[in-house]
């Protein structure tokens, strides 16, 4: 596998839309690009930011956020 | 750490990671905590930082989780567990992996998409986005233009980037990421041969990524 195919892989992985049989390949490559293949699949979980935000924000009520919290001061005291 | 000592501290600059997420954050106020001063602060078990780190994302999240489960109890659910599990997971966050708003979404959907399996609630949102589908070819798409108008804002120009892709290449990204759909699951769906429903994830991200590495790299 050639770099670049590494990097339209990698921008599948990422997304979790690898196929089984796929992933073996793109573990090899990985291995084998090295630390320059780790650094361009943590560029390509960006992505993953841009989905998010590419959305309208959402509504969400105060007694979520009031519950939340609640739970997490019981949990940091107990 | 109290967050509000961080209010007034100057950004943290934590030494630039070696490997950069591709990442166009949205704007913060001056003088407010960086992400990674909240996560520092979550880190170091204060409430306060999550409070804030909450007020901050908890739109964007939510609107993560809806697009996944579609059903608004449920997302008001996933949406507490997740901060619940930003609170407890916090040790496992490193700067030299990625952007705090990156790996809540990671997370978020992640959770969002084994919480619609666990539910059994797959076939049931399945039918609902096939009726979204059949009505709304292109709902990952709703009013871009109207929008990229009306807002000057980061999400404006994410939605500019993904409003280039054809609609089914649009489709096909938002079925693997927003659904968690394998490609064959979307051949299967969308009726198209398994190899062209990968082309269309690979020409589609790659003009994402490229679109995003130049918005980058003008702001």
């Amino acid at each position: 596998m050639s770099f670049e195919e590494f990097q339209n892989q990698s921008r599948l992985y990422v997304i979790g839309a690898l196929e089984p049989e796929e992933l073996e390949e793109f573990e090899t490559a990985r291995a084998k690009f090295g630390k320059k293949a780790e650094d361009f699949i943590t560029e390509c979980y960006g992505l993953h930011e841009a989905f998010a935000l590419s959305l309208r924000p959402a509504k969400s009520s105060a007694a979520i956020k009031e519950r939340l919290m609640s739970m997490v001061r019981a949990r940091k005291e107990a | 750490m109290r967050a509000a000592t961080l209010t007034t501290k100057k950004r943290a600059r934590a030494g630039k990671p070696k490997a950069q997420q591709l990442s166009v954050s949205p704007p913060l106020e001056p003088g407010a905590p960086s992400d990674l001063d909240l996560m520092q602060a979550i880190q170091a078990q204060d409430p306060d930082a999550l409070a804030q780190l909450y007020d901050r994302y908890n739109g964007i999240l939510k609107a993560l989780i809806l697009r996944v489960v579609h059903n608004e109890a449920e997302a008001d659910d996933l949406l507490q567990e997740i901060f619940m599990e930003i609170w407890n997971q916090a040790k496992n966050f490193s700067a030299q992996k990625g952007k705090p708003l990156g790996w809540m979404v990671t997370l978020a959907r992640r959770r969002a998409i084994d919480g619609l399996r666990k539910k059994q609630a797959y076939a049931r949102a399945e039918e609902r986005l096939q009726s979204e589908t059949e009505q709304q070819p292109d709902a990952w798409v709703h009013n871009a233009t109207e929008e990229a108008i009306v807002l000057g804002d980061t999400r404006a120009l994410m939605r500019k980037v993904i409003d280039g892709l054809p609609p089914a290449q649009q489709q096909a990204i938002d079925l693997a990421f927003f659904h968690g759909m394998s490609q064959r699951e979307i051949a299967a769906k969308t009726n198209t041969p398994l190899g062209t429903v990968k082309t269309r994830l690979e020409l589609g991200l790659k003009k994402i990524y490229d679109g995003l590495k130049e918005l980058r790299d003008e702001l």
